[in-house]
């Protein structure tokens, strides 16, 4: 469901866009995927809103300028700029990145920054919604699906799975895998 | 742009046309698919020209018949208020799926059951006055939605009744391959893949596909046939081991309340999904909230605050009573974007006023189309469909909402169907009926 806008925080369709193409280098997927042109679900306006109302517009716009600055780079270099992969203590930018392809592949918000014990998520983690929850990039990477919805057609556990290409997957330079 | 346009929307196996044809047209050619008019690709401008394809669909099914069933060009659509139909001579499925799985014919003898025949022969007068049933009364059984989600009873107490025919182009493909029966089925070489509907570039039909179409029927009183399409039927409910009631036949007259229509096409190997409501049918969740309703319903009783609404009615399920239980049915929110419920309302009247131009009194202007389900990426098996759900109030009362996998989504929900054994279906349940 496209949740409300706060009428705060400006919407523009090509904040959005640039959101849905720093996410598909973020998360190794095709921005065609994240976002595509003919698009009943939404998520990628979703997601921005809800980044948005997460951390502010400020921290967004900051995060979606310094992709836009280096955005003709292949998405395995933009991945790893943004998600500052060769340091050890990543900024609260690059936690905000961490946060955003956690919300592409799991369909829950991360609070930017906070870690969890043991291999579980910290609270307060929220799924953003059910539509969030069925279009999880994880599926995809699985070539699977989520438990209780299924997109295959009847009998699709007899076969081979279709190659990660057909899933969306950005199988040439890569991404922020 | 244009180039681009055009590239997305080939990939999409939709053609965008060159010419811009009337939007919706008082025609009785059934459109073979689906004509793009668009020339921006999003959500916001398709959605209109799917809609515009489903009122075509609905004014040419509803057509006044020629001699061989299709649609009459000499005759208007309402031209003397209602009318008989093309899609209601088209074949029951009770017609088709035989007992012993016996082969059916198109124009073969119709199955009354025993109860109904003396309500169905050796009475001239009782035949005359059922008119256009004379020769293939119209029998409807089914009162269990989808899913056994429960019946819908109407402000009268009666149940509300259920009917799904197929088209000849579907008809014979199940013919050929004889997925009529069981043992058809068995030996049949999958895939299932049954005819799709095209048009060539100037949006005229080249190909009817498979249709299929399911209506929803209520039993109305005389002084009501003004305002519904009307049918003089024979309701039957077999008998019932729990609740217990013996086979019932009555000869009722039915207004039609809600139609499904199915079409598989060309651009859509997942089928358009069309689905139409009579405008009385109930209220939405806003005009209940906002105190805007209309004094009267057939799924809603505007007096009664306390009514639960959107209830499962209580068993024992006995149709062959007057129930006690009124169905309060509200119409919820579906869409999660404003484009369906917008272009469905611009569409409805543009609909309605050319219905009304051939006659004031056209019962088919009391019908409105809810929207109209389309595959946005034909090429993933779920088609990523436009919308996301679809219910519409009397066929899938209980499974409106917005919930994946359980509120009501045409192509999720016929993507799982099968034939009797475990072979994909083509998005038809239909077939799981062969004896």
């Amino acid at each position: 469901m496209t949740r409300a806008i706060p009428p705060s925080i400006p919407i523009l369709d090509s904040d959005i866009q640039d959101f849905a193409d720093m996410s598909a280098a973020l998360t190794g997927f095709q921005s065609s995927v994240l976002k595509p042109a003919l698009d009943p679900v939404g998520l990628a306006r979703e997601y921005y809103i809800f980044a948005v109302t997460q951390v502010g517009g400020t921290a967004m716009t900051t995060l979606l300028n310094a992709y836009r600055a280096i955005k003709a780079q292949t998405a395995r270099q933009i991945a790893d700029t943004l998600l500052e992969t060769s340091g050890s203590s990543p900024s609260p930018q690059a936690q905000l990145a961490q946060s955003i392809v956690a919300m592409w592949y799991l369909g829950a918000w991360y609070v930017p920054g906070v870690l969890g014990g043991g291999g579980f998520a910290p609270p307060p983690l929220q799924v953003i919604s059910s539509a969030a929850y069925t279009n999880g990039l994880v599926w995809r990477v699985m070539q699977s699906h989520p438990m209780g919805y299924s997109p295959f057609t009847f009998g699709y556990w007899s076969q081979v799975p279709a190659p990660l290409s057909s899933f969306g997957v950005n199988t040439g330079n890569g991404g922020g895998q | 742009m244009r180039r681009l346009i055009i590239i997305i929307a080939a990939a999409l196996l939709v053609t965008v046309r060159p010419q811009t044809p009337p939007p919706i047209v008082l025609n009785s050619m059934i459109p073979g698919d689906v004509n793009v008019t668009a020339t921006t690709v999003s959500i916001d401008t398709f959605q209109p020209d799917f809609d515009n394809y489903s009122w075509n669909t609905f004014i040419a099914l509803n057509w006044p018949p020629g001699s061989d069933g299709n649609g009459d060009p000499s005759k208007k659509i309402g031209q003397n208020g209602d009318n008989d139909t093309v899609w209601e001579h088209y074949r029951d499925v009770s017609n088709i799926f035989l007992p012993g799985g016996a082969k059916p014919t198109w124009n073969g003898p119709v199955q009354i059951p025993d109860v109904c025949k003396s309500l169905n022969k050796g009475n001239l007068e009782v035949v005359t006055q059922i008119g256009k049933n004379l020769l293939t009364p119209t029998v409807v059984s089914a009162m269990s939605q989808p899913f056994n989600t429960g019946p819908l009873i109407d402000q009268n107490g009666v149940f509300t009744r259920f009917q799904i025919v197929v088209n000849k182009t579907m008809f014979d493909y199940i013919l050929a391959n004889s997925l009529y029966s069981k043992a058809g089925q068995k030996v049949f070489t999958p895939p299932v893949n049954f005819t799709s509907g095209s048009i060539d570039n100037n949006g005229k039909t080249l190909v009817e596909g498979a249709i299929m179409v399911k209506a929803a029927w209520k039993v109305i009183a005389p002084a009501d046939k003004a305002r519904f399409h009307s049918e003089d039927v024979l309701v039957y409910s077999p008998a019932s081991a729990n609740p217990k009631y013996p086979a019932r036949c009555t000869l009722k007259t039915v207004g039609l309340v809600g139609m499904h229509i199915g079409h598989k096409t060309q651009s859509a190997p997942q089928w358009l999904w069309s689905t139409f409501e009579h405008v009385d049918n109930v209220p939405t969740d806003a005009d209940v909230k906002s105190g805007k309703l209309k004094a009267k319903y057939n799924y809603y009783d505007p007096k009664c605050k306390t009514c639960p609404v959107n209830q499962i009615p209580p068993r024992p399920w006995d149709p062959t009573k007057i129930s006690a239980f009124h169905s309060q049915i509200v119409r919820m929110n579906q869409f999660n974007l404003p484009i369906y419920a917008n272009s469905a309302a611009a569409r409805n009247a543009t609909a309605q006023q050319l219905l009304r131009g051939v006659n004031p009194k056209s019962v088919w202007a009391n019908y409105q189309l809810i929207s109209t389900m389309w595959p946005t990426d034909p090429k993933q098996p779920f088609g990523a469909p436009a919308p996301t759900f679809l219910a519409n109030t009397t066929l899938e009362t209980y499974i409106q909402g917005m919930v994946p996998n359980v509120s009501s989504n045409c192509i999720e929900c016929h993507n799982n169907a099968t034939i009797t054994v475990p072979v994909p279906s083509d998005f038809t349940y239909v077939l799981q009926r062969a004896q």
